[in-house]
């Protein structure tokens, strides 16, 4: 990009390096094959490349910076299929606790989520599809001074590792976010595996009793913050899902460059060339639609804007990355579709990241209603 | 020079050029199911001209508008919802930028203030009967005599050549090159030269827009070679980008989603929920379509040449644009082969032109399977 900062030069060479050197596949299919997502040594390496602090204040020892730098760092983390849960983290929970009102509590999180020694994540969503966390049956009910909350939340990326939740319950004020450290009584965590080896935690939480501490907002500030997190993080993975397709769509062409049929590679058949082609042009125009959304959001979009902004992106990349990998399985043949090939690899990343935070459809349906709240406005 | 457009807020521009386009171009010519005819839209291309506005992609210290890719996007969706219809506009998106870039200071000096002032209008002499998607393979010939070259052959699906007064031509300058794309040049020719003849073909959808033009010992002379000699390949192919690239303008996809829209609204079709989803799917298509356009219109301003990579432009927005028309034609269920505009409500629609007006984009400029082939061997490097 032209007018890139320094510090998204500095990130895009560092990720550079990651990409060639820091992740390889061999660890991402052990980890796999033992069910264990998440590798200390390397949490802190990325909490040492700066990446996790990305989005913490600098005063929180964080880099302090925005979409354009998470969006380099997301796409070399899918390109490399790093398993840890980087946009969970790093975007949606420090995105979510940036936006909450300063509070000890607050910035201890954000603190420990920069070096890595704490890793909280975002439990806001109870039901498919509805990725914005607005049908809240989890209630909190005063206690205390704090309060006692019961509900249950799905489809919790990363909890295999998670030190505590950032959990949405209803309230007499609409919406809060609260602090539930994972080994608070009446807090279970159960995990439900998932194709590219990760797992979804389902949060049950029973009278779990939360201090007034722990009550991290309430009300409005709580809704506007969650909503520009998630936000954020549709954007974040969306650059994942774009280092996700790329790599894949690359091994492909490799692959047409050397496998020999009939005398000839693959890729010099024409039927193969377009279907190859107009893989690329989504990829592309997956590409196009991400930078141009990063800028939009970081120019300071409302809300609306924002979340069209979003729901375009994550729809786009989603579905490009969905296709451009099924499509790698077909051009790789029979070897495509054996355990040993990494293609797999690669779909099913594509798999868990195109549907968690909203899938294609669900952002269209989204995109419908906002652009006609948008309309309606225009009109009024 | 001219006023800083780009200076102005997104929002400040879009009022602006909403405010003159719904206000000054003129009212029976809005929504034009085909293309205008110079007759028809001299008025109006002269009073843009005047007030600077003819040319919102040429850089501002040649008389255009210079816009930035947000506010060009601007100037095109407020000149779709207005229903401007389309002039002969190769000067202004063609020839332009090509004497820019390749052209000489006489050349530029001479022809851009012309082009301005609407004093010549432009068509392409490129495809030939027998020389379509290999383009290359063209026969015209231009032989030098004196200080002229004389020009013979013929030039096929010639857009507006009937309202043109100039058009530029490719053409065989050295038949002994050993590479059929080496040994062509680039041409300027004024239509009133004795030995052009030319016959209008009608096309699909009924319209006279397509010619057929012949050369006869045309004479054109040789301050009117553009670029170096047996080298107008190049050219022709720096010509495509640029033409990619005006192909590629959401402006037509625009135009087809104007009126798939109010269709839907008329009909109460977005209470069908499969419906209402292709329409969004192809809102997004559209969206989206918008900020590819965006990357190529920054290289095109930043001054950069066009790649082969420009082609994917040009696929993705002639299919969208097929694609919104196939869905008009869907939304209007019995009116699809209604002829002219059918009423719905207090709102007429003319569903079936867009159907029309969308074919020949994927056939011109290089049909999107030739994109398609160019993409495979120049950007994915696939083997042939």
């Amino acid at each position: 990009m032209a007018e890139q900062s320094e510090h998204a030069a500095l990130l895009a060479q560092s990720v550079g390096d990651y990409v060639q050197h820091g992740a390889d596949l061999p660890r991402v299919r052990a980890l796999a094959q033992t069910r264990t997502e998440f590798d200390r040594g390397q949490w802190n390496q990325l909490a040492e490349f700066g990446w996790l602090g990305v989005m913490v204040p600098e005063s929180c020892g964080g880099l302090g910076l925005g979409l354009a730098e998470a969006t380099i760092v997301a796409e070399g983390i899918g390109r490399a299929l790093t398993p840890e849960p980087y946009t969970a983290v790093a975007i949606l929970a420090a995105s979510l606790l940036d936006g909450l009102p300063a509070a000890a509590l607050r910035d201890e999180l954000l603190a420990g989520l920069a070096t890595g020694e704490c890793l909280p994540l975002a439990a806001w969503q109870e039901q498919a599809d509805d990725f914005c966390g607005t049908q809240l049956a989890c209630r909190a009910l005063p206690f205390e001074g704090g309060f006692l909350v019961s509900g249950e939340k799905q489809f919790v990326a990363g909890a295999a590792a998670a030190d505590g939740f950032i959990v949405s319950a209803a309230t007499a004020q609409g919406i809060a976010m609260l602090w539930v450290p994972r080994d608070a009584a009446g807090c279970g965590v159960k995990l439900r595996p998932l194709a590219d080896g990760r797992s979804y935690g389902a949060l049950m939480l029973k009278d779990v009793a939360v201090s007034r501490a722990q009550v991290l907002a309430e009300g409005d500030a709580a809704r506007a913050a969650l909503d520009r997190a998630l936000d954020r993080a549709a954007v974040t993975a969306a650059a994942e899902l774009v280092g996700v397709m790329k790599r894949a769509h690359e091994m492909s062409l490799d692959y047409m460059k050397t496998r020999v049929q009939f005398g000839k590679p693959i890729g010099s058949f024409q039927a193969l060339q377009h279907r190859a082609v107009d893989l690329y042009i989504q990829q592309e125009l997956a590409d196009s639609v991400l930078r141009d959304v990063v800028r939009q959001i970081e120019a300071g979009a409302d809300a609306a804007a924002r979340g069209l902004a979003a729901s375009r992106a994550k729809s786009r990349c989603g579905d490009a990355a969905l296709a451009i990998t099924r499509a790698a399985i077909q051009f790789h043949g029979a070897i495509g579709f054996t355990e040993d090939c990494d293609v797999g690899l690669y779909v099913k990343r594509a798999l868990m990241l195109a549907s968690w935070l909203g899938n294609g459809r669900a952002h269209r349906a989204r995109y419908a209603r906002l652009s006609a709240q948008v309309a309606r406005k225009e009109a009024a | 020079m001219s006023t800083d457009w780009n200076a102005l807020s997104d929002e400040a521009f879009r009022a602006e050029t909403r405010t003159f386009f719904e206000n000054e171009f003129p009212g029976h010519f809005k929504f034009l199911p085909r293309r205008m005819r110079w007759a028809e839209c001299r008025d109006w291309y002269l009073k843009l001209s005047k007030k600077g506005w003819i040319a919102p992609n040429w850089p501002r210290e040649h008389g255009g508008m210079g816009l930035s890719p947000t506010k060009l996007l601007i100037y095109f969706e407020e000149t779709e919802r207005a229903g401007v219809g389309r002039m002969p506009d190769q000067g202004i998106t063609m020839v332009g930028p090509t004497l820019i870039r390749f052209g000489n200071d006489a050349q530029r000096g001479h022809f851009l203030p012309r082009i301005l002032a609407g004093d010549a209008i432009w068509c392409q002499g490129y495809s030939e009967p027998n020389s379509g998607s290999d383009l290359a393979s063209l026969r015209t010939e231009a032989v030098p005599d004196g200080g002229d070259y004389v020009i013979n052959g013929s030039k096929i699906w010639t857009s507006m050549a009937h309202d043109a007064t100039h058009i530029y031509v490719l053409a065989r300058t050295d038949k002994a090159a050993k590479k059929k794309q080496e040994g062509i040049s680039f041409f300027l020719v004024d239509m009133k030269t004795p030995g052009i003849t030319l016959r209008t073909i009608r096309n699909i959808a009924g319209h006279e827009e397509f010619c057929q033009v012949f050369f006869d010992n045309v004479r054109t002379p040789k301050e009117n070679l553009v670029g170096e000699l047996h080298k107008g390949w190049t050219i022709a192919k720096g010509l495509l980008g640029f033409e990619r690239l005006n192909i590629g303008s959401p402006r037509r996809p625009l135009q087809a989603m104007e009126k798939l829209e109010a269709l839907a609204q008329a009909r109460g079709l977005m209470a069908d929920a499969a419906f209402a989803e292709r329409l969004t799917q192809l809102k997004l298509d559209l969206a989206d379509l918008g900020s590819l356009y965006g990357r190529y219109v920054d290289k095109a301003r930043r001054g950069e040449a066009m790649g082969p990579d420009v082609s994917m432009l040009k696929v993705w927005s002639m299919d969208t644009y097929q694609k919104l028309s196939e869905l008009l034609l869907e939304a209007a269920g019995e009116y699809a082969p209604m002829e002219g505009e059918v009423s719905f409500g207090d709102t007429a629609i003319d569903v079936l032109s867009p159907f029309y007006n969308s074919r020949p984009g994927t056939i011109y400029g290089g049909s999107n399977e030739i994109q398609r082939n160019i993409l495979a061997k120049y950007v994915l490097n696939l083997p042939s």
